[in-house]
C-alpha cells in the first residue's frame, strides 16, 4: 500500500497541475508517439511489401529459374556479379529438365519477355511497354484476369497465332472509344489479333500488369525473338511454401546434374523467389531501426530531464511534508519510494498519451495510404518499459534529494 | 523491554551542541529526566531554553551530541535513521504548535498517515482512522481538508493522528500556542481525557494555567532543569 500511496499522490499531482504536467511530459510524448509512428509505419510498409508487392511481382509460394540474379542488394561481390554474367541462356531443354523436375508443382509456366517496346493502331500508340511471350500457363500464374475477350488457350500456342492479350492501359490508349476485340494492333513488324484485355491492376504496381502485352511464346519466338532459343524465365508454384522449397532443391539439382556441374561447383543459373527482393526492403528496414532508437532516444533524454527538473521543483516546494512525514515515521525509503513512484507516473502518463498520439497517427495514414498499419503490441510493451525507465531515471536524483532531508530541518522549513 | 519497570523516558546527561561557524550554541547541557508510564508532564521555561530541542531528542527527531537516552527500555542514542524512524512511527505521537497537517489530504487521510508508515492494510487503516476521529469528536469532518476547518479542528486531526497508532508517549510542543484561550481549554481537555485513558503526555507550555492540567513540571534554563515541580508551585512563581 505504499506504492498505492505513491501512485495516488502523483495522480493527485498530475490532477492538481494538469497543464503544467502536459508541458512537463512533451518530451516523452513526442517520444513515445515517434516511437509508435515509426514502428506503425514501417511494419505496415513491411506487410505491404511482403503480402502485396512481392506477391504481386512474383507471387507466394514461388520460385523462378532465370539466367542471372536481377535484383541488387549492394551486397554482392565483384565476383559473383562477373561469374553471374558467364551464365548461359535458358533454353527450351532447361524448361524440360525444370518440368519433369517438378512433375507435382501446381503451376508451371515459362516466358520470355522485352521491355520499351511500342505498340500501335491505326495512328494512335503506346510507348514503353512490355511485350511477354508466355507459355500456357502464364496468365494464371501471374494471377491475371481477362475483364474484357479471352485469356491465352493452348491452342494459340500450339498453332502460334497471331494473337495478344493486352493491359487495360493500352487498352484504353489505342481503343479510346470501342472495343479492341478482334482489333488488329502492330508491334513492330507484327499484326496481331486482340482477343483479351486484362482487368485493370492499378496503383503503384499498375505499371506491370496494365501496360503489358502478351502474346504466345511460340509467336514470340518465330516472329520477334532475336535469339529464338533463348528463354527468360521458368517459374513454378508450389501450394505451400514448404512444397516450394522441397521444389526449388528439386530443381536446382536435376539442373546442376544436367549441366553436369561438379559437387562445390556455383550454380550458372539463378533461383529466384521474392525474399530476393524482400532482402532489398529489408536493408531500408534496417536503417530505420537503426537511426530509431537514436531519434527516441534524444527526445526521452531531453524529456527525462525536464522532469527531473520538475521533480527537483516539487521537492523544494514540499520540504514541509517531507519532514512531516518524517516525523510520522517514513523511512528514507519510503520518501524515495514515493517521490520515485511519482517522477514515474508522470512519465508513464506520457508514454500513454505518446502510445494514443502514435495510434491516431498510424490509423491516419491506415486511412490515407495503401499501408496496411497497425500497431504491433511489442510497440506498446516497448513503449511503455521506456516510460518506465525514463520515469525512475529522472526520479532518481530528485526523490534522493528528498529522502536525505533531515527531519527537524524540513519540519521548520517555511 | 522491561515489564516490571514502568519508566518510559530516562535520560542521562542529554546533550545537544549546535556548531553555528565558530560559535557553538549548547541548546542542551546535560540533562536527566525519568518519565514514568501514565505521567503528565509539563515542560517550561524561558525561550530558548531549549525545551523544543529536549523534545525532539525525546521524540527521536533529533539525535544527542552526547549523553544517553533509553525509551522502554531500549537505548536509542545510537539507532540509525530507520530505526529512528520506526520509533517515531510505533512509539511517539507528535502534536506540534503550527498543526503541521497535509494541506492537500483530508483530515482522514491525515490521521492514516502513520498507519500507512507502519504497513497497516488499508481497510484497518480507515477503521482505527475513523476510531481516532471519534475520539477527538470529528467523525463529522473526517473528509473535511485543513483549510475546511477551525484551528481548534485541525489541533483535534492533529492529536487524532498523534494517537493512532497507540504510541508509548504524546509530545505537543505548545499545541495551544496558536489558538485562542477557549480553544485552548478544549484542547487540554482532550489532553486531560487522553490521560486518564492511560496516555503518557508531555507537553510544553508557556502559560502557567496550562501547566495546571499536568502532575509535573519540568523547569528548563539555559539548557538545563531548573527544577521538577508539582504544577500549583510552579503557578505561584511565575509572574
Ligand atoms: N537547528 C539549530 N541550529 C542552531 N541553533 C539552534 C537550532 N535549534 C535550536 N537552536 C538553539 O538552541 C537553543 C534552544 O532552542 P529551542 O528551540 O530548544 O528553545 P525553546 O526553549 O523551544 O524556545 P521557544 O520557547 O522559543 O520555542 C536556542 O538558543 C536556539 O537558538
Ligand atoms: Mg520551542
Amino acid at each position: 500500500m505504499r506504492i498505492l500511496e505513491g501512485i495516488r499522490i502523483a495522480l493527485q499531482q498530475i490532477w492538481a497541475h494538469k497543464l503544467k504536467s502536459v508541458f512537463t511530459l512533451i518530451g516523452v510524448i513526442i517520444g513515445i508517439t515517434f516511437l509508435i509512428a515509426v514502428i506503425t509505419i514501417v511494419e505496415g510498409m513491411n506487410r505491404y511489401v511482403q503480402d502485396d508487392f512481392a506477391g504481386a511481382i512474383f507471387g507466394i509460394n514461388t520460385f523462378s529459374v532465370v539466367r542471372r540474379n536481377q535484383v541488387q542488394t549492394g551486397s554482392e561481390s565483384q565476383e559473383h556479379r562477373r561469374r553471374q554474367a558467364r551464365n548461359p541462356y535458358l533454353t527450351m531443354r532447361d524448361v524440360e529438365v525444370v518440368r519433369r523436375a517438378v512433375p507435382d508443382a501446381w503451376r508451371f509456366s515459362y516466358s520470355v519477355d522485352r521491355g520499351f517496346s511500342q505498340v500501335s493502331y491505326n495512328e494512335r500508340s503506346r510507348k514503353n511497354i512490355r511485350v511477354i511471350g508466355g507459355s500456357d500457363g502464364y496468365e494464371a500464374m501471374q494471377g491475371w484476369e481477362v475483364a474484357e475477350g479471352r485469356g491465352m488457350s493452348p491452342l494459340d500456342e500450339r498453332k502460334s497465332l497471331k494473337v495478344a492479350v493486352i493491359g487495360a492501359d493500352i487498352a484504353e490508349r489505342l481503343f479510346p472509344n470501342g472495343s479492341p476485340i478482334g482489333k488488329r494492333i502492330r508491334l513492330g513488324s507484327t499484326r496481331l489479333e486482340v482477343v483479351g484485355v486484362w482487368e485493370r491492376q492499378g496503383g503503384l504496381l499498375g505499371v506491370i500488369r496494365d501496360a503489358s502485352v502478351l502474346v504466345p511464346i511460340s509467336t514470340f519466338r518465330e516472329t520477334m525473338a532475336w535469339q529464338r532459343n533463348r528463354i527468360e524465365e521458368i517459374t513454378v508454384k508450389a501450394r505451400s511454401i514448404e512444397e516450394m522449397q522441397a521444389s526449388m532443391l528439386e530443381a536446382e539439382a536435376a539442373l546442376r546434374r544436367d549441366r553436369k556441374l561438379r559437387p562445390g561447383e556455383d550454380n550458372n543459373f539463378w533461383l529466384q523467389t521474392s525474399s530476393d527482393l524482400l532482402g532489398a526492403w529489408e536493408k531500408i528496414n534496417k536503417i530505420l531501426f537503426v537511426a530509431l532508437p537514436g531519434l527516441v532516444s534524444i527526445s526521452l533524454v531531453v524529456g527525462g530531464i525536464v522532469i527531473m527538473n520538475i521533480m527537483l521543483l516539487s521537492v523544494a516546494g514540499r520540504i514541509r511534508e517531507i519532514g512531516i512525514r518524517k516525523a510520522l515515521g517514513a523511512r528514507r525509503q519510503d520518501i524515495l519510494f514515493q517521490f520515485l513512484a511519482e517522477s514515474s507516473t508522470l512519465s508513464l502518463a506520457g508514454a500513454a498519451i505518446g502510445i494514443g498520439l502514435g495510434i491516431g497517427l498510424g490509423k491516419t495514414v491506415d486511412a490515407l495510404t495503401p499501408l496496411p498499419a497497425s500497431v504491433p503490441m511489442w510497440s506498446i510493451v516497448v513503449s511503455l518499459v521506456l516510460g518506465l525507465v525514463v520515469g525512475v531515471g529522472s526520479g532518481i536524483y530528485p526523490a534522493y534529494r528528498a529522502a536525505k532531508q533531515d527531519p527537524i530541518v524540513a519540519l521548520r522549513y517555511e | 523491554m522491561s515489564v516490571d519497570n514502568d519508566i518510559v523516558i530516562q535520560t542521562h546527561d542529554l546533550k545537544k551542541h549546535y556548531v553555528m561557524g565558530s560559535e557553538t550554541v549548547r541548546a542542551l547541557r546535560g540533562v536527566d529526566v525519568s518519565i514514568e508510564r501514565n505521567e503528565y508532564i509539563a515542560i517550561m521555561g524561558p525561550s530558548g531554553s531549549g525545551k523544543s530541542t529536549l523534545m525532539n531528542l525525546i521524540g527521536c527527531l533529533d539525535t544527542p551530541t552526547s549523553g544517553e537516552y533509553v525509551l522502554n527500555g531500549q537505548p536509542v542514542q545510537d539507532l540509525d535513521d530507520d530505526d529512528l524512524a520506526r520509533i517515531r512511527n510505533r512509539e511517539i505521537g507528535f502534536v506540534f504548535q503550527t498543526f503541521n497537517l497535509l494541506p492537500r489530504a483530508s483530515a482522514l487521510h491525515n490521521v492514516e498517515l502513520p498507519l500507512i508508515y507502519a504497513g497497516v492494510s488499508s481497510r484497518e487503516r480507515i477503521e482505527r482512522a475513523k476510531g481516532a476521529l471519534e475520539q477527538v469528536d470529528l467523525a463529522d469532518r473526517m473528509h473535511h481538508k485543513p483549510n475546511e476547518l477551525s484551528g481548534g479542528q485541525r489541533q483535534r486531526v492533529a492529536i487524532a493522528r498523534a494517537l493512532v497508532n497507540q504510541p508509548s508517549i504524546i509530545l505537543a510542543d505548545e499545541p495551544t500556542g496558536n489558538l485562542d484561550s477557549v480553544t485552548s481549554e478544549e484542547i487540554m481537555t482532550v489532553f486531560d481525557a487522553l490521560h486518564d485513558d492511560g496516555q503518557t503526555i508531555i507537553m510544553v507550555t508557556h502559560e502557567p494555567h496550562i501547566t495546571a492540567h499536568a502532575e509535573r513540571v519540568i523547569t528548563l534554563r539555559d539548557g538545563m532543569i531548573e527544577s521538577h515541580d508539582a504544577p500549583r508551585t510552579v503557578r505561584a512563581e511565575t509572574v
